[in-house]
Protein backbone atom coordinates (compact mmCIF):
# COMPACT_ATOMS: atom_id res chain seq x y z
CA UNK A 1 0.00 0.00 0.00
CA UNK A 2 1.59 3.01 -1.10
CA UNK A 3 1.81 6.20 1.21
CA UNK A 4 -0.25 8.83 0.59
CA UNK A 5 0.70 11.49 3.20
CA UNK A 6 3.68 11.79 5.04
CA UNK A 7 4.26 14.33 7.80
CA UNK A 8 7.83 14.09 9.68
CA UNK A 9 8.93 16.07 12.31
CA UNK A 10 5.98 18.54 12.56
CA UNK A 11 6.25 21.54 14.74
CA UNK A 12 3.91 24.21 14.69
CA UNK A 13 4.24 27.04 17.33
CA UNK A 14 1.82 29.94 17.47
CA UNK A 15 4.37 32.48 19.50
CA UNK A 16 5.80 30.75 22.33
CA UNK A 17 2.69 28.13 22.32
CA UNK A 18 4.10 24.80 21.34
CA UNK A 19 1.34 23.44 19.88
CA UNK A 20 2.59 20.65 17.94
CA UNK A 21 5.82 19.03 19.45
CA UNK A 22 7.92 16.75 16.76
CA UNK A 23 5.07 14.85 15.01
CA UNK A 24 5.26 11.87 12.62
CA UNK A 25 2.58 10.49 11.57
CA UNK A 26 1.77 8.68 7.46
CA UNK A 27 -1.30 7.71 5.80
CA UNK A 28 -1.66 5.00 3.27
CA UNK A 29 -3.83 4.91 0.15
CA UNK A 30 -7.30 4.02 0.61
CA UNK A 31 -7.21 3.98 4.67
CA UNK A 32 -8.99 5.84 7.29
CA UNK A 33 -6.58 7.06 10.21
CA UNK A 34 -8.11 8.76 12.73
CA UNK A 35 -5.86 11.40 15.73
CA UNK A 36 -7.34 10.71 18.52
CA UNK A 37 -6.50 13.21 21.43
CA UNK A 38 -8.24 15.84 24.25
CA UNK A 39 -9.30 19.18 23.65
CA UNK A 40 -6.27 21.42 22.72
CA UNK A 41 -3.97 18.12 22.37
CA UNK A 42 -3.11 20.09 18.71
CA UNK A 43 -5.24 18.00 16.33
CA UNK A 44 -6.42 20.72 14.66
CA UNK A 45 -2.93 22.67 14.46
CA UNK A 46 -1.81 19.38 12.64
CA UNK A 47 -4.89 19.31 9.98
CA UNK A 48 -4.31 22.92 9.46
CA UNK A 49 -0.31 22.54 8.87
CA UNK A 50 -1.44 19.94 6.46
CA UNK A 51 -4.15 22.14 4.51
CA UNK A 52 -1.55 24.88 4.71
CA UNK A 53 -3.57 27.06 6.90
CA UNK A 54 -0.69 27.59 9.08
CA UNK A 55 2.87 27.64 8.14
CA UNK A 56 4.92 24.59 10.43
CA UNK A 57 8.37 26.09 12.20
CA UNK A 58 9.46 22.70 11.85
CA UNK A 59 9.00 19.42 9.46
CA UNK A 60 8.00 18.36 6.40
CA UNK A 61 4.84 17.70 4.85
CA UNK A 62 4.90 15.79 1.91
CA UNK A 63 1.61 14.61 -0.31
CA UNK A 64 2.19 12.02 -3.38
CA UNK A 65 5.33 12.85 -3.75
CA UNK A 66 4.84 16.33 -3.54
CA UNK A 67 6.73 18.83 -0.61
CA UNK A 68 3.55 20.87 0.75
CA UNK A 69 4.39 22.27 3.94
CA UNK A 70 5.23 25.48 1.85
CA UNK A 71 2.17 25.97 -0.05
CA UNK A 72 -1.00 28.08 0.48
CA UNK A 73 -4.14 26.51 1.16
CA UNK A 74 -5.44 26.76 -2.67
CA UNK A 75 -2.44 24.89 -3.94
CA UNK A 76 -3.07 22.58 -1.68
CA UNK A 77 -6.57 21.96 -2.45
CA UNK A 78 -5.61 22.01 -6.40
CA UNK A 79 -3.51 19.14 -5.67
CA UNK A 80 -6.20 16.92 -3.93
CA UNK A 81 -6.57 17.87 -0.66
CA UNK A 82 -10.17 19.01 1.39
CA UNK A 83 -10.99 19.84 4.06
CA UNK A 84 -13.59 19.57 6.09
CA UNK A 85 -13.12 22.59 9.42
CA UNK A 86 -14.08 21.67 13.06
CA UNK A 87 -17.49 23.41 13.32
CA UNK A 88 -18.94 23.01 9.85
CA UNK A 89 -18.14 26.18 8.85
CA UNK A 90 -20.06 26.50 5.75
CA UNK A 91 -20.56 29.62 4.30
CA UNK A 92 -23.82 30.82 5.64
CA UNK A 93 -24.17 34.04 2.99
CA UNK A 94 -24.47 31.44 0.38
CA UNK A 95 -26.97 29.17 -0.59
CA UNK A 96 -26.62 25.60 -0.41
CA UNK A 97 -25.68 25.12 -4.17
CA UNK A 98 -23.46 28.43 -4.07
CA UNK A 99 -21.66 26.17 -1.14
CA UNK A 100 -21.22 23.26 -3.00
CA UNK A 101 -19.81 25.20 -6.16
CA UNK A 102 -17.22 26.88 -3.72
CA UNK A 103 -15.95 22.79 -3.19
CA UNK A 104 -15.30 22.94 -6.69
CA UNK A 105 -13.89 26.34 -7.18
CA UNK A 106 -10.18 24.95 -7.25
CA UNK A 107 -10.99 23.23 -10.96
CA UNK A 108 -10.09 19.49 -10.43
CA UNK A 109 -11.76 17.33 -12.63
CA UNK A 110 -13.39 20.53 -14.18
CA UNK A 111 -15.85 18.71 -16.83
CA UNK A 112 -16.98 16.10 -14.88
CA UNK A 113 -18.36 19.05 -12.27
CA UNK A 114 -22.53 18.90 -12.84
CA UNK A 115 -22.37 14.53 -12.49
CA UNK A 116 -20.03 15.17 -9.06
CA UNK A 117 -22.55 17.49 -7.80
CA UNK A 118 -25.89 15.24 -8.65
CA UNK A 119 -24.10 12.30 -6.82
CA UNK A 120 -23.37 14.29 -3.85
CA UNK A 121 -26.92 15.33 -3.76
CA UNK A 122 -28.08 11.79 -4.26
CA UNK A 123 -25.61 10.96 -1.32
CA UNK A 124 -27.40 13.67 0.43
CA UNK A 125 -31.04 13.87 -0.14
CA UNK A 126 -31.50 17.00 2.57
CA UNK A 127 -29.00 19.01 0.37
CA UNK A 128 -30.78 18.21 -3.19
CA UNK A 129 -34.12 19.77 -1.26
CA UNK A 130 -32.53 22.89 0.29
CA UNK A 131 -30.79 23.29 -2.71
CA UNK A 132 -31.68 27.23 -3.13
CA UNK A 133 -31.62 27.73 0.68
CA UNK A 134 -29.09 29.95 2.71
CA UNK A 135 -26.67 27.44 4.13
CA UNK A 136 -27.05 29.54 7.30
CA UNK A 137 -30.77 28.42 7.86
CA UNK A 138 -29.69 24.62 7.83
CA UNK A 139 -29.09 22.86 11.37
CA UNK A 140 -25.91 21.16 12.51
CA UNK A 141 -26.73 17.67 11.23
CA UNK A 142 -27.62 19.06 7.60
CA UNK A 143 -24.82 21.80 7.69
CA UNK A 144 -22.03 19.42 8.69
CA UNK A 145 -23.46 17.35 5.47
CA UNK A 146 -23.34 20.22 3.73
CA UNK A 147 -19.41 20.80 4.52
CA UNK A 148 -18.68 17.19 3.74
CA UNK A 149 -20.52 17.54 0.73
CA UNK A 150 -18.09 20.87 -0.31
CA UNK A 151 -15.52 19.10 0.20
CA UNK A 152 -16.13 16.40 -1.69
CA UNK A 153 -16.70 18.56 -5.00
CA UNK A 154 -13.05 18.80 -5.56
CA UNK A 155 -12.42 14.85 -6.28
CA UNK A 156 -10.00 14.65 -3.43
CA UNK A 157 -7.78 12.04 -3.08
CA UNK A 158 -7.50 13.18 0.70
CA UNK A 159 -9.81 14.28 2.88
CA UNK A 160 -9.23 16.11 6.32
CA UNK A 161 -11.69 15.78 8.81
CA UNK A 162 -11.75 18.18 11.85
CA UNK A 163 -13.95 17.02 14.47
CA UNK A 164 -16.74 16.00 12.65
CA UNK A 165 -18.73 14.60 15.08
CA UNK A 166 -18.62 17.75 17.36
CA UNK A 167 -22.10 18.48 18.36
CA UNK A 168 -23.64 16.06 16.70
CA UNK A 169 -26.66 14.20 18.14
CA UNK A 170 -25.61 10.47 18.64
CA UNK A 171 -28.24 9.84 15.43
CA UNK A 172 -26.49 12.06 13.80
CA UNK A 173 -22.95 10.67 14.47
CA UNK A 174 -24.43 7.18 13.33
CA UNK A 175 -24.98 8.15 10.17
CA UNK A 176 -22.02 10.07 9.68
CA UNK A 177 -19.71 7.38 10.53
CA UNK A 178 -21.51 5.51 8.21
CA UNK A 179 -20.84 8.28 5.53
CA UNK A 180 -17.60 8.21 6.08
CA UNK A 181 -17.24 4.45 5.53
CA UNK A 182 -19.17 5.25 2.40
CA UNK A 183 -16.63 7.69 0.97
CA UNK A 184 -13.78 5.50 1.56
CA UNK A 185 -15.28 2.85 -0.45
CA UNK A 186 -15.22 5.65 -3.10
CA UNK A 187 -11.26 5.39 -3.17
CA UNK A 188 -10.99 8.85 -0.70
CA UNK A 189 -8.39 8.00 1.90
CA UNK A 190 -9.30 9.86 5.19
CA UNK A 191 -7.45 11.55 8.04
CA UNK A 192 -9.76 12.97 10.88
CA UNK A 193 -8.74 14.26 14.36
CA UNK A 194 -11.63 13.48 16.58
CA UNK A 195 -12.43 13.46 20.48
CA UNK A 196 -14.83 10.58 20.11
CA UNK A 197 -12.82 7.99 20.09
CA UNK A 198 -15.27 5.15 20.59
CA UNK A 199 -16.60 6.53 17.04
CA UNK A 200 -13.58 6.78 15.26
CA UNK A 201 -12.03 3.29 16.22
CA UNK A 202 -15.00 1.95 14.64
CA UNK A 203 -14.09 3.45 11.17
CA UNK A 204 -10.97 4.12 11.44
CA UNK A 205 -8.38 1.41 10.12
CA UNK A 206 -5.34 2.90 12.22
CA UNK A 207 -4.74 5.93 15.04
CA UNK A 208 -2.85 8.28 16.42
CA UNK A 209 -3.12 9.30 20.25
CA UNK A 210 -1.85 12.72 20.59
CA UNK A 211 -1.43 14.29 23.78
CA UNK A 212 0.27 17.90 24.52
CA UNK A 213 1.04 18.21 21.04
CA UNK A 214 3.05 14.93 21.06
CA UNK A 215 2.05 11.32 20.00
CA UNK A 216 2.14 9.07 22.71
CA UNK A 217 1.25 6.05 21.34
CA UNK A 218 -0.50 4.71 17.54
CA UNK A 219 -1.66 1.18 16.06
CA UNK A 220 -4.35 -0.63 14.22
CA UNK A 221 -7.51 0.29 15.48
CA UNK A 222 -8.56 -3.10 16.65
CA UNK A 223 -5.05 -3.24 19.05
CA UNK A 224 -6.18 0.51 20.57
CA UNK A 225 -9.61 -0.38 21.33
CA UNK A 226 -8.15 -3.63 23.22
CA UNK A 227 -5.20 -1.70 24.75
CA UNK A 228 -5.89 -1.22 28.43
CA UNK A 229 -4.24 2.84 28.53
CA UNK A 230 -6.97 3.83 25.14
CA UNK A 231 -9.59 2.09 27.27
CA UNK A 232 -9.21 3.70 30.41
CA UNK A 233 -7.46 7.46 29.16
CA UNK A 234 -10.20 7.68 25.83
CA UNK A 235 -12.81 5.51 25.85
CA UNK A 236 -14.05 5.97 29.47
CA UNK A 237 -12.29 2.61 30.88
CA UNK B 1 -45.34 69.29 -5.11
CA UNK B 2 -43.39 69.62 -8.48
CA UNK B 3 -39.94 71.04 -6.05
CA UNK B 4 -40.61 68.68 -3.75
CA UNK B 5 -39.61 65.86 -6.61
CA UNK B 6 -37.33 67.84 -8.57
CA UNK B 7 -35.30 68.00 -5.07
CA UNK B 8 -36.20 63.89 -5.14
CA UNK B 9 -34.28 63.66 -8.44
CA UNK B 10 -31.34 65.56 -7.50
CA UNK B 11 -31.03 64.25 -4.29
CA UNK B 12 -31.20 60.46 -5.88
CA UNK B 13 -28.29 61.92 -8.63
CA UNK B 14 -26.11 62.41 -6.00
CA UNK B 15 -27.14 59.76 -3.95
CA UNK B 16 -25.99 57.42 -6.65
CA UNK B 17 -22.82 58.54 -6.56
CA UNK B 18 -22.21 58.43 -2.85
CA UNK B 19 -23.64 54.95 -3.18
CA UNK B 20 -20.71 53.67 -6.10
CA UNK B 21 -17.90 55.40 -3.86
CA UNK B 22 -19.73 53.87 -0.80
CA UNK B 23 -19.84 50.45 -2.33
CA UNK B 24 -16.04 50.43 -3.36
CA UNK B 25 -15.21 51.46 0.69
CA UNK B 26 -17.79 48.31 1.49
CA UNK B 27 -16.06 45.56 -1.02
CA UNK B 28 -12.81 46.41 0.56
CA UNK B 29 -14.14 46.44 3.75
CA UNK B 30 -16.31 43.35 4.26
CA UNK B 31 -13.53 41.41 2.05
CA UNK B 32 -10.39 42.10 3.42
CA UNK B 33 -11.00 43.97 6.31
CA UNK B 34 -9.40 46.63 5.39
CA UNK B 35 -10.47 50.63 5.39
CA UNK B 36 -9.02 52.19 2.57
CA UNK B 37 -8.57 55.81 2.76
CA UNK B 38 -6.88 56.23 -0.70
CA UNK B 39 -10.09 55.34 -1.59
CA UNK B 40 -11.73 59.16 -1.91
CA UNK B 41 -8.16 59.93 -3.99
CA UNK B 42 -8.86 57.15 -6.22
CA UNK B 43 -11.68 59.17 -6.87
CA UNK B 44 -10.42 62.32 -7.20
CA UNK B 45 -7.60 60.67 -9.89
CA UNK B 46 -10.59 60.01 -12.14
CA UNK B 47 -12.38 63.15 -11.79
CA UNK B 48 -8.33 64.58 -13.12
CA UNK B 49 -8.13 62.30 -15.64
CA UNK B 50 -10.84 63.42 -17.33
CA UNK B 51 -10.13 66.85 -17.05
CA UNK B 52 -6.32 65.65 -18.49
CA UNK B 53 -8.74 63.42 -21.52
CA UNK B 54 -10.77 66.21 -22.03
CA UNK B 55 -8.63 69.40 -22.52
CA UNK B 56 -6.10 67.40 -24.12
CA UNK B 57 -8.24 65.82 -27.03
CA UNK B 58 -9.18 69.89 -26.76
CA UNK B 59 -13.01 68.79 -28.25
CA UNK B 60 -15.72 71.32 -26.50
CA UNK B 61 -18.91 69.09 -25.63
CA UNK B 62 -21.18 72.34 -27.31
CA UNK B 63 -19.97 71.69 -30.71
CA UNK B 64 -20.76 67.40 -30.94
CA UNK B 65 -23.63 65.70 -31.82
CA UNK B 66 -25.33 64.08 -28.79
CA UNK B 67 -23.76 60.65 -29.94
CA UNK B 68 -20.35 61.65 -30.79
CA UNK B 69 -20.80 63.71 -27.17
CA UNK B 70 -22.05 60.08 -25.42
CA UNK B 71 -18.75 58.36 -27.24
CA UNK B 72 -16.29 61.25 -26.09
CA UNK B 73 -17.60 60.45 -22.17
CA UNK B 74 -17.27 56.77 -23.03
CA UNK B 75 -13.83 57.21 -23.83
CA UNK B 76 -13.24 59.20 -20.80
CA UNK B 77 -14.96 57.11 -18.46
CA UNK B 78 -12.67 54.33 -19.93
CA UNK B 79 -9.32 55.98 -19.91
CA UNK B 80 -9.93 57.21 -16.57
CA UNK B 81 -11.18 53.62 -15.10
CA UNK B 82 -8.35 51.83 -16.73
CA UNK B 83 -6.28 54.64 -14.90
CA UNK B 84 -7.96 54.48 -11.28
CA UNK B 85 -7.44 50.48 -12.05
CA UNK B 86 -4.05 50.55 -12.28
CA UNK B 87 -3.79 52.68 -8.98
CA UNK B 88 -6.02 50.55 -7.45
CA UNK B 89 -4.09 47.26 -8.36
CA UNK B 90 -0.73 48.90 -7.08
CA UNK B 91 -1.88 50.37 -4.00
CA UNK B 92 -3.50 46.68 -3.25
CA UNK B 93 0.56 45.21 -4.17
CA UNK B 94 2.75 47.98 -1.94
CA UNK B 95 0.69 49.29 0.19
CA UNK B 96 -2.26 47.31 1.35
CA UNK B 97 -0.88 43.39 1.21
CA UNK B 98 2.10 44.18 3.30
CA UNK B 99 -0.09 46.05 5.46
CA UNK B 100 -3.35 43.54 5.83
CA UNK B 101 -2.90 41.25 8.97
CA UNK B 102 -4.16 41.33 12.72
CA UNK B 103 -4.34 44.74 13.58
CA UNK B 104 -6.62 46.99 11.69
CA UNK B 105 -4.85 50.13 11.80
CA UNK B 106 -2.26 49.52 10.14
CA UNK B 107 -3.77 49.86 6.79
CA UNK B 108 -5.54 52.47 8.00
CA UNK B 109 -2.65 54.84 8.50
CA UNK B 110 -0.98 53.56 5.65
CA UNK B 111 -3.51 54.16 3.22
CA UNK B 112 -4.30 57.54 4.52
CA UNK B 113 -0.46 58.30 4.22
CA UNK B 114 -1.13 57.34 0.43
CA UNK B 115 -4.01 59.34 0.18
CA UNK B 116 -1.78 62.52 1.55
CA UNK B 117 0.79 61.66 -1.25
CA UNK B 118 -2.19 61.63 -4.28
CA UNK B 119 -3.77 64.92 -2.50
CA UNK B 120 -0.15 66.77 -2.91
CA UNK B 121 0.53 65.28 -6.37
CA UNK B 122 -2.13 66.72 -7.45
CA UNK B 123 -1.90 69.78 -5.71
CA UNK B 124 1.81 70.24 -7.50
CA UNK B 125 0.96 68.75 -10.68
CA UNK B 126 -2.44 70.68 -11.21
CA UNK B 127 -1.97 74.05 -8.87
CA UNK B 128 -4.01 74.47 -5.58
CA UNK B 129 -7.40 75.82 -7.13
CA UNK B 130 -9.84 73.62 -8.57
CA UNK B 131 -9.32 73.83 -12.51
CA UNK B 132 -12.10 73.75 -14.84
CA UNK B 133 -13.46 70.79 -17.23
CA UNK B 134 -14.91 71.62 -19.90
CA UNK B 135 -18.02 69.57 -20.61
CA UNK B 136 -18.44 67.00 -22.49
CA UNK B 137 -22.26 66.27 -22.68
CA UNK B 138 -23.76 69.11 -24.68
CA UNK B 139 -25.72 71.17 -22.21
CA UNK B 140 -29.42 70.13 -22.65
CA UNK B 141 -32.18 70.58 -19.95
CA UNK B 142 -35.35 67.44 -20.20
CA UNK B 143 -38.30 68.32 -18.90
CA UNK B 144 -39.90 65.40 -17.50
CA UNK B 145 -43.24 66.14 -16.09
CA UNK B 146 -42.24 68.87 -14.64
CA UNK B 147 -39.25 68.22 -13.54
CA UNK B 148 -36.01 69.78 -15.08
CA UNK B 149 -32.99 66.83 -15.14
CA UNK B 150 -29.81 68.15 -17.62
CA UNK B 151 -28.48 65.65 -19.82
CA UNK B 152 -25.34 65.55 -17.72
CA UNK B 153 -27.11 64.81 -14.39
CA UNK B 154 -28.78 61.83 -16.42
CA UNK B 155 -25.23 60.98 -17.61
CA UNK B 156 -24.30 60.08 -13.94
CA UNK B 157 -27.12 58.73 -12.65
CA UNK B 158 -26.87 56.23 -15.46
CA UNK B 159 -23.17 55.44 -15.26
CA UNK B 160 -24.33 55.15 -11.97
CA UNK B 161 -26.86 52.58 -12.10
CA UNK B 162 -24.62 50.63 -14.95
CA UNK B 163 -21.87 50.47 -12.35
CA UNK B 164 -24.40 48.85 -9.69
CA UNK B 165 -26.06 46.80 -11.50
CA UNK B 166 -22.68 45.21 -13.26
CA UNK B 167 -21.15 44.57 -9.64
CA UNK B 168 -24.51 42.85 -8.46
CA UNK B 169 -24.48 41.03 -11.42
CA UNK B 170 -20.58 40.20 -10.86
CA UNK B 171 -20.85 39.45 -7.02
CA UNK B 172 -24.29 37.34 -7.41
CA UNK B 173 -23.92 35.93 -10.51
CA UNK B 174 -20.26 35.17 -11.46
CA UNK B 175 -17.63 32.19 -9.81
CA UNK B 176 -15.23 35.22 -8.92
CA UNK B 177 -17.87 36.69 -7.11
CA UNK B 178 -19.13 33.74 -5.71
CA UNK B 179 -15.73 33.33 -3.99
CA UNK B 180 -15.28 37.03 -3.07
CA UNK B 181 -18.84 36.80 -1.17
CA UNK B 182 -16.82 33.19 0.35
CA UNK B 183 -13.72 35.21 1.58
CA UNK B 184 -15.85 37.96 2.83
CA UNK B 185 -17.18 35.52 5.32
CA UNK B 186 -14.29 33.00 5.96
CA UNK B 187 -11.54 33.39 4.15
CA UNK B 188 -9.54 30.33 5.74
CA UNK B 189 -12.28 28.02 4.39
CA UNK B 190 -12.73 29.82 0.97
CA UNK B 191 -8.59 28.83 0.64
CA UNK B 192 -9.20 25.69 1.43
CA UNK B 193 -11.84 25.11 -1.52
CA UNK B 194 -8.91 26.44 -4.00
CA UNK B 195 -9.64 30.05 -4.04
CA UNK B 196 -6.41 32.52 -4.33
CA UNK B 197 -7.16 34.79 -1.72
CA UNK B 198 -4.24 37.74 -2.46
CA UNK B 199 -5.69 37.76 -5.57
CA UNK B 200 -9.65 37.98 -4.89
CA UNK B 201 -7.99 40.81 -3.03
CA UNK B 202 -6.34 42.50 -5.57
CA UNK B 203 -9.76 42.23 -7.82
CA UNK B 204 -11.48 43.67 -5.33
CA UNK B 205 -9.51 47.19 -4.56
CA UNK B 206 -9.26 46.90 -8.66
CA UNK B 207 -13.42 47.11 -9.28
CA UNK B 208 -13.48 49.08 -6.05
CA UNK B 209 -10.96 51.71 -7.55
CA UNK B 210 -12.58 51.50 -11.63
CA UNK B 211 -15.79 52.28 -9.69
CA UNK B 212 -14.39 55.43 -7.55
CA UNK B 213 -12.63 56.58 -11.07
CA UNK B 214 -15.67 56.42 -12.61
CA UNK B 215 -17.21 58.68 -10.13
CA UNK B 216 -14.90 60.71 -10.07
CA UNK B 217 -15.51 61.41 -13.73
CA UNK B 218 -19.28 61.68 -13.59
CA UNK B 219 -19.06 64.65 -10.99
CA UNK B 220 -15.65 66.07 -12.61
CA UNK B 221 -17.99 66.74 -15.46
CA UNK B 222 -21.33 67.59 -13.54
CA UNK B 223 -19.77 70.35 -11.91
CA UNK B 224 -17.02 71.32 -14.64
CA UNK B 225 -14.39 71.02 -12.21
CA UNK B 226 -11.76 68.99 -10.19
CA UNK B 227 -9.70 70.01 -7.19
CA UNK B 228 -6.84 68.30 -4.94
CA UNK B 229 -9.11 67.87 -1.81
CA UNK B 230 -12.59 67.44 -3.94
CA UNK B 231 -12.22 63.80 -2.34
CA UNK B 232 -12.02 64.49 1.38
CA UNK B 233 -15.58 65.49 2.04
CA UNK B 234 -17.10 63.05 -0.62
CA UNK B 235 -15.14 60.48 0.62
CA UNK B 236 -16.44 60.73 4.37
CA UNK B 237 -19.79 60.84 3.75
CA UNK B 238 -19.76 57.61 1.19
CA UNK B 239 -17.36 56.18 4.49
CA UNK B 240 -20.12 56.67 6.90
CA UNK B 241 -22.69 55.23 4.47
CA UNK B 242 -21.31 52.09 4.37
CA UNK B 243 -20.63 52.56 7.95
CA UNK B 244 -24.59 52.74 8.13
CA UNK B 245 -25.45 50.37 5.70
CA UNK B 246 -23.50 47.80 7.43
CA UNK B 247 -21.73 45.01 5.24
CA UNK B 248 -23.59 42.41 4.67
CA UNK B 249 -25.67 43.64 1.85
CA UNK B 250 -24.09 45.86 -1.24
CA UNK B 251 -28.35 46.44 -2.12
CA UNK B 252 -28.14 48.32 1.51
CA UNK B 253 -24.68 50.44 0.94
CA UNK B 254 -26.65 51.25 -2.62
CA UNK B 255 -29.72 52.37 -0.66
CA UNK B 256 -28.15 54.30 2.24
CA UNK B 257 -26.17 56.20 -0.78
CA UNK B 258 -29.24 57.01 -2.35
CA UNK B 259 -30.95 58.02 0.97
CA UNK B 260 -28.07 60.56 1.96
CA UNK B 261 -28.00 62.16 -1.62
CA UNK B 262 -31.80 62.62 -1.05
CA UNK B 263 -31.78 64.00 2.39
CA UNK B 264 -28.72 66.28 1.68
CA UNK B 265 -31.57 67.62 -1.56
CA UNK B 266 -34.41 67.68 1.14
CA UNK B 267 -32.36 69.83 3.39
CA UNK B 268 -31.04 71.86 0.64
CA UNK B 269 -34.25 72.80 -1.05
CA UNK B 270 -36.58 73.23 2.33
CA UNK B 271 -34.19 74.54 4.99
CA UNK B 272 -30.95 75.66 4.31
CA UNK B 273 -27.71 74.88 1.80
CA UNK B 274 -25.46 76.33 4.59
CA UNK B 275 -26.68 73.20 6.66
CA UNK B 276 -26.62 70.85 4.07
CA UNK B 277 -23.64 68.80 5.33
CA UNK B 278 -24.60 69.52 9.20
CA UNK B 279 -27.46 67.39 8.99
CA UNK B 280 -26.31 65.12 6.92
CA UNK B 281 -23.60 63.89 9.71
CA UNK B 282 -25.60 64.53 11.71
CA UNK B 283 -27.94 61.82 10.83
CA UNK B 284 -25.70 59.54 10.12
CA UNK B 285 -24.35 59.51 13.17
CA UNK B 286 -27.46 59.28 15.08
CA UNK B 287 -27.95 55.65 13.26
CA UNK B 288 -24.80 54.36 13.92
CA UNK B 289 -25.21 55.45 17.49
CA UNK B 290 -27.77 53.49 17.85
CA UNK B 291 -27.47 50.82 15.68
CA UNK B 292 -23.64 50.60 15.57
CA UNK B 293 -23.85 47.50 13.11
CA UNK B 294 -25.49 49.86 10.72
CA UNK B 295 -29.05 49.52 9.23
CA UNK B 296 -29.07 46.38 7.36
CA UNK B 297 -26.85 43.86 9.89
CA UNK B 298 -23.11 43.03 9.22
CA UNK B 299 -20.72 40.06 9.74
CA UNK B 300 -18.90 41.60 12.49
CA UNK B 301 -18.37 45.46 13.83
Amino acid sequence: MSVLLQVAGLEVTYGPVRAVKGVDLELPKGEIRAILGANGAGKSSIIRAIMGLVKPRGGTITFANTTIHRLPPHAVNRLGIAWVPEGRQIFSTLTVQENLLMGAFGGRQAEERPVRQEQIMEMFPILKTRREQFAGSLSGGEQQMLAIGRALMSSPELLLMDEPSLGLAPKVVQYLFALIREIRARGISILMAEQNARQALRVADYAYLLEVGEIRGGGPASEMEASEQVRRVYLGG
Amino acid sequence: MEQFVQQLVNGLMIGSTYAVVALGFGLMFSVMRVVNLAHPEVFMVGAYVAFVVVTGLNVHGQGLGMLAAVGLFVVVLGVAMVATGVVGLILERLVIRPTRGTYILTPFIATSGVSIVLQNGAQRIFGPDPVRIPSVIPAHTFAISGVLVTSMQLTTVLTAVVIMLALRYYVHHTRWGRATRAVAEKPDVAAACGVNVNLVSQLTVGIASVMAGAAGVALGLLYNSAAPFMGLLFGLKSFICMLVAGNRHIEAIMAVGLLLGLVEAIVTGYISSNLRDAVAFALLLAVLFFRPQGLFGSYDV
